[in-house]
């Protein structure tokens, strides 16, 4: 028997990790001796943990499903907690807890750790809103409160030149293109004359349909950006490159993630496929050029990378590409659109867990001071093995091989395209994914192959991020097996989404 | 609604919006970049409020409300790390900011 829990407690999972950020930030600054690393890193840890755990429960006790305990509708239904959003919720903040607990090595003796964890549990909020926003407000607002912490936390380092001009790329992308966001969801807001999005769909009357498609594209163009995808992609490798590594993980797998619930609720529920092709506004084919220009784009720019670091970032533009089929292959009305976008969803979980294992190994190469570039890497695998086998997997699992859950999301992705009808995108994608063995593989070969050019030793092994690292890589190859219920439940929210 | 008709107000909002847009493609300092966003953002809300006047719902001013104080909230982090590019490089241009290629 299950006790019946208010309404407002469906919102757990956003207000774990806001709670603990406040409770950071007063931890941090009411006790006048410094307060130690460990219960900072603590209990930023817990907060984020106990968000992760009430969303998977709330998960498998049917929170969200109309069949069972139901879709919660909150505060006139600007929020709205479904499988969608606590299954995004669920990724987003067990990518929170891995760098949470990873950066306990990465800061070390750093000045303003308090600051830091507390900065990270926001920007986590702000993306576990994003999962639940259900109007074009809280979704601006909850964009903004993932964002601007974000900019903060790539500056971070603030004597470090990359650190400083990562975050003001960063800001400034963003300032620009959350002032396009707001424009177009105003014009959206005077073509309907509503913001919640079931409203907005119904105000579709199909008069002012050349506002509104400028509205839609300033929408797209503010979700680009979030999603680091083509035309706002640009700040992305240099955010990455200077952001501390555990910032740059969590930046491109949650923060990414987040950009695409707010896509898929947006286009799906305000704006129907049906209604708006009879308008004449065919944004599908805008995702679709999106989608094939972003992979292509991605992945030919991490081939000439000499940079990991910069390579992984640019894959990570690519894997955006990728995860844009979830809306191209979209068709009116058909019967393959659950497939489509289930299968963008548990893109989007898998490759939260591969990239940011990814990127934690670059913060433990930062970590050991070895350089950056994929020649430094050469004959890592004698001193550190465990650390080269984790990343070998996680980086084969990006390419798509056959060993992890990383295989089935991307086959589950161009299958779902082909039986939509859209087989260049699948070929595309295929193409791409060929291309980008070919650069994951020289990180492999420098680590497993090449003899070492200089001896380095490595002194320390740092538990945290070893940890974080090795569970990443367990989770990705782990997927495969169990992907049985992660398949289920990401079709089913796809189910209700599309209602 | 009397008086001034809708589409002068969306007219009066896109101008600001192009010259907003204008600063940013063509200043390079970057405290003339946040002046930019802000007439942006207040191109929005013009927007926004006269949409709210004409659908005869609040639902538009309140958002603008939203958009004036998270505007304040993002020049407030913009500022701070304008503060240590100038710390770091010595200027508060942005093309100053160039040691990683684009």
């Amino acid at each position: 028997m299950v006790v019946d829990l208010p309404e407002w407690t469906a919102l757990a999972p956003a207000l774990f990790v806001g709670i603990f950020a406040l409770i950071l930030f007063a931890l941090d600054s009411i006790r006048r001796e410094p307060v130690s690393h460990r219960l900072l890193a603590g209990t930023a840890a817990f907060g984020s943990l106990l968000a992760f755990l009430s969303a998977v429960w709330y998960l498998v006790v049917g929170v969200g499903d109309p069949g069972e305990r139901g879709v919660m509708h909150l505060f006139q239904d600007t929020l709205v907690v479904d499988q969608m959003g606590l299954f995004f919720a669920a990724v987003i903040t067990a990518v929170t807890t891995m760098v949470i607990i990873a950066s306990y090595d990465y800061l070390g003796e750093h000045a303003h750790r308090g600051e830091f964890y507390s900065l990270v549990l926001l920007a986590s909020t702000g993306m576990v809103m994003m999962a639940f926003a259900n109007s074009l407000v809280t979704i601006f607002v909850a964009l903004e409160l993932a964002s601007l912490p974000s900019y903060a936390l790539v500056a971070f380092l603030k004597t470090n030149r990359g650190s400083v001009e990562g975050g003001l790329k960063y800001f400034l992308i963003g300032a620009l293109s959350s002032a396009i966001l707001i424009y177009g969801i105003s014009l959206i807001y005077g073509v309907t004359g509503s913001l919640q999005l079931e409203a907005v769909a119904a105000g579709l009357t199909g008069e002012h349909t050349s506002l509104l498609a400028l509205g839609v594209l300033m929408l797209i163009g503010g979700i680009a950006f979030k999603t680091a995808s083509v035309p706002f992609h640009f700040w992305a490798p240099d955010a990455y490159v200077g952001a501390p590594a555990p910032v740059a993980a969590f930046l491109s797998s949650a923060s990414k993630a987040a950009g695409f619930v707010i896509a898929f609720r947006i286009f799906i529920e305000a704006f129907p496929l049906e209604t708006m092709l009879a308008m004449g506004i065919d944004w599908v084919l805008v995702f679709q050029v999106l989608a094939v220009v972003t992979m292509t784009l991605g992945n030919v720019a991490a081939a000439t990378q000499s940079e990991v670091k910069r390579m992984l970032a640019y894959s990570s533009i690519g894997h955006a590409g990728y995860a844009l089929i979830a809306l191209a292959a979209l068709t009116n009305a058909g019967p393959y659109n659950e497939l489509v976008l289930g299968a963008g969803m548990m893109h989007l979980l898998v490759y939260g867990f591969m990239n940011t294992g990814a990127f934690l190994f670059i913060a433990m190469v930062e970590y050991w001071d070895i350089g950056r570039c994929f020649d430094d890497l050469n004959g890592l695998a004698k001193q550190a093995p465990i650390a080269s086998i984790a990343m070998t997997i996680l980086l084969f699992n990006l390419a798509g091989l056959p060993i992890g859950g990383g295989f089935l999301t991307k086959y589950f992705l161009f299958a779902g395209a082909v039986s939509a009808g859209f087989w260049w995108l699948a070929a595309i994608g295929a193409l791409n994914s060929a291309l980008s063995l070919y650069y994951y593989s020289r990180v492999v070969k420098a680590m497993w192959i090449e003899e070492p050019t200089e001896s380095t030793q490595i002194e320390s092994y740092p538990l945290g991020l070893y940890a974080m690292l090795i569970l990443a890589a367990v989770v990705t190859v782990v997927a495969l097996p169990a992907f049985g219920p992660i398949a289920e439940t990401a079709m089913s929210a796809a189910e209700i989404l599309l209602g | 609604m009397t008086g001034i008709p809708i589409e002068y107000y969306v007219l009066l909002s896109a101008g600001v919006f192009c010259i907003g847009l204008f600063g940013i493609l063509t200043r390079e300092n970057a405290l003339m970049f946040l002046m930019s966003v802000e007439l942006m953002l207040n191109a929005a809300n013009i927007n926004l409020v006269a949409f709210a006047l004409l659908h005869g719902t609040l639902t538009g001013q309140v958002f603008a409300l939203f958009v004036m104080a998270l505007a304040a909230a993002e020049v407030a982090i913009g500022i701070g790390i304008i503060l240590v590019l100038n710390r770091n490089f010595g200027s508060v241009n942005v093309t100053d900011a160039a040691t990683m290629r684009w």
